[in-house]
């Protein structure tokens, strides 16, 4: 197994955080089949940050839903911290959902009646062992990770783009998950709000978090360590990123 | 997700779109309202006339002739020997006979028809009536049938004004009367105006009318009243061979009631009523639970974004479930609190207006209205909450999320 893109040298020991091997995923909409991904074959070790990049329809979303546990592949074999996860249920999806994974969509998706404070703690609502107690507790460590501690009580209406996107970053921080899904994170963004946005990503991946990032975008893409292309439903590059971009050296130049 | 997120996620929602949710509750306010004002009010209607038969007591029964309530009966088929003989039964002690006489009052220029019911001088204790002034009539103006006259209180008002009636003649037919009493008000009993009648003795009543019979017959039951009226029975069946094996009431002459009777017969038909009225109510409750289902299914295709959300982070179906059926069920309650007091309100003014009217009318929050509209706004909310949740509990989540 290649460990050339993985920090720690017991990586290729470890058991992977996502292995899927053969995966393939068929729409079937009115007797239509529509073929979306063929034949994937992808590891993932905790610690990671990868990208997966390729053009609209290339199939990079439908592959990150089904990592995400929002959607089930058609065939092939998915095993997430080493459990085979075919035959869940939606119970058990969701839990999983609850308490392993994360997201931080393009469209931040905040409840728009509520505060900082109250949007990120919504997943530990949901959360079956994190007590209610200590939900304020942790939502505010989250919230200062991303550097909104003054924006706590705003109303995330009252939220620039790029404080938007960091508050659905310490949402998806809140339930310490083993991996974050972030989903064009920076496609509604102006570029200096995405390289903050990319700049709170990269402190939580300094900080040991698996991100898994989608992107058509090849200056985003270039955030990760690792980025895996996708086009027309198949891997086509799995590579190293060689000129892996920073967010503290663009910012200093604006 | 435990209660209180439940609870606090629902209040939210609910508290964020007040005029919609005030819209939205009208329906149930307005349906348990009038639930909890029919049952009130029927309730409190049955309860002012079974007061208005118990104020008579309730060991009072009732012997009257077929005729008295069904047509081609024989209104002369009670006699005075009759009345005789029921009085000697041991189930029953101060029987009364009672002979209407149909002549009209004069006093003066004064000219009125008021009820002339000639009786022995028990029936004032049998039906509850007090003497204002003067005396009643007793004994000695039955063994002499006198011409004394004993007027309700709102006849002798009507017939002397301001002046003292006692000792007032009156005519009555073409008999001249001296009034030696008068009576406290009454009320009214069924509708019935008990300060109209004027009262005479028996004998008096007898010899004016030359009847045989009387009019029906009141009495007070010693002991069971089932007793007594199956006593007399037995005896006016014998008296007037009537040959009735079967024990078919419709073969008999005469009808043997008490009051007893009277009050079930009155409830079960003012239950009947009261069930009726508030069917008819809970029609507009279920009318108040449909725009419930159409607000809910608009908040659930309003929110999609928001549940495709909530499933991502975690959320089961279940939980989504139970999410949009407690904003159903706080919009019915909440309407269903406020129909409560609304309801009650009307009720309780409504039967101030009564009490006007009719007087001594109480009202009557009976716990029966409060629960049943209480069950029937939640049974509402989860009926018409549960497909509007359950839609919601089935989104897709990546369908939900990029919903626009």
């Amino acid at each position: 197994m290649p460990s050339a893109h993985t920090k720690s040298p017991r990586a290729a020991s470890r058991t992977p955080l996502i292995e899927v091997t053969k995966l393939s995923k068929v729409y079937v909409n009115d007797a239509v089949e529509t073929p979306v991904l063929f034949d994937i074959d992808l590891r993932v070790q905790s610690g990671e940050f990868m990208a997966i990049m390729g053009p609209s329809g290339s199939g990079k979303s439908t592959l990150m839903h089904i990592l995400g546990f929002l959607d089930r592949p058609t065939h092939g074999k998915y095993r997430f911290l080493g459990k085979d996860t075919a035959g869940r249920t939606d119970d058990e999806l969701a839990i999983i959902r609850a308490t392993k994974v994360s997201f931080v969509f393009q469209a931040f998706h905040l409840l728009p009646r509520a505060t900082v404070l109250e949007n990120v703690m919504l997943p530990l609502l949901y959360h079956p062992t994190i007590p209610s107690a200590e939900r304020q507790h942790r939502a505010q460590a989250a919230i200062n990770a991303v550097g909104l501690f003054e924006r706590t009580n705003f109303l995330t209406s009252q939220l620039s783009g790029g404080q938007k996107q960091r508050t659905a970053i310490a949402r998806s921080l809140v339930t310490e998950p083993q991996v974050i899904f972030a989903d064009e994170p920076t496609g509604n963004l102006d570029s200096v709000s995405g390289i903050q946005v990319m700049g709170a990503l990269e402190k939580l991946h300094a900080s040991g978090h698996t991100i898994i990032l989608v992107t058509h975008e090849r200056s985003t893409a270039e955030f990760a360590d690792r980025i895996v292309h996708i086009l027309d439903g198949r891997i086509a590059s799995d590579s190293r990123s060689h000129s892996r971009r920073s967010s503290s050296g663009l910012t200093s130049l604006k | 997700m435990n209660t209180k997120d439940i609870i606090q996620s629902a209040t939210k929602s609910i508290s964020s779109n007040a005029k919609r949710t005030s819209l939205t509750i009208l329906g149930i306010v307005i349906g348990v309202a009038s639930v909890v004002l029919m049952i009130s009010t029927g309730k409190s209607f049955q309860g002012y006339i079974l007061d208005q038969i118990n104020s008579f007591g309730s060991n009072t029964m009732d012997v009257i002739p077929k005729g008295f309530e069904k047509f081609g009966g024989n209104l002369e088929s009670l006699t005075i020997e009759d009345y005789e003989r029921i009085k000697r039964l041991s189930s029953v002690e101060r029987v009364v006979p009672v002979i209407i006489v149909n002549r009209s009052v004069h006093y003066g220029r004064e000219d009125m028809t008021p009820m002339v019911f000639g009786a022995t001088s028990d029936i004032f204790g049998n039906y509850g009536m007090k003497l204002a002034s003067g005396r009643l009539l007793d004994e000695s103006d039955e063994r002499g049938a006198q011409r004394s006259v004993v007027a309700a209180y709102q006849t002798a008002l009507d017939l002397f004004g301001n002046r003292d009636p006692i000792g007032q003649r009156i005519v009555i037919g073409e008999e001249s009367f001296t009034v030696v009493g008068t009576l406290k008000s009454a009320g009214s009993l069924l509708l019935s105006d008990l300060d109209k009648p004027v009262f005479i003795p028996f004998a008096t009543a007898r010899s004016m009318t030359g009847q045989r019979h009387v009019s029906y017959i009141t009495l007070k039951t010693v002991g069971d009243s089932d007793i007594a009226k199956r006593d007399i029975t037995e005896l006016l069946r014998t008296r007037h061979r009537i040959d009735n094996s079967q024990d078919d009431p419709d073969l008999d002459d005469f009808i043997a009631r008490s009051a007893e009777q009277v009050t079930s017969i009155i409830s079960s038909v003012t239950l009947g009523l009261t069930v009726f009225l508030a069917l008819i109510a809970g029609i507009s409750l279920l009318v108040g639970g449909i725009g419930i289902m159409n607000i809910m299914l608009v908040t659930v295709s309003e929110r999609t974004q928001e549940i495709g959300l909530r499933k991502a982070l975690g959320a089961r179906p279940r939980d989504i479930l139970i999410q949009f059926l407690t904003e159903a069920l706080a919009l019915t309650c909440g309407g269903a609190l406020v129909g409560l007091v609304l309801g009650a309100g009307t009720g309780w003014i409504l039967s101030r207006i009564a009490d006007r009217i009719l007087g001594e009318f109480h009202f009557i929050l009976s716990p029966f209205a409060l629960v049943a509209a209480i069950c029937m706004a939640v049974g509402t909310g989860l009926l018409f909450g549960v497909y509007p949740a359950s839609k919601a509990a089935r989104l897709d989540p990546i369908e939900a999320l990029r919903y626009e």
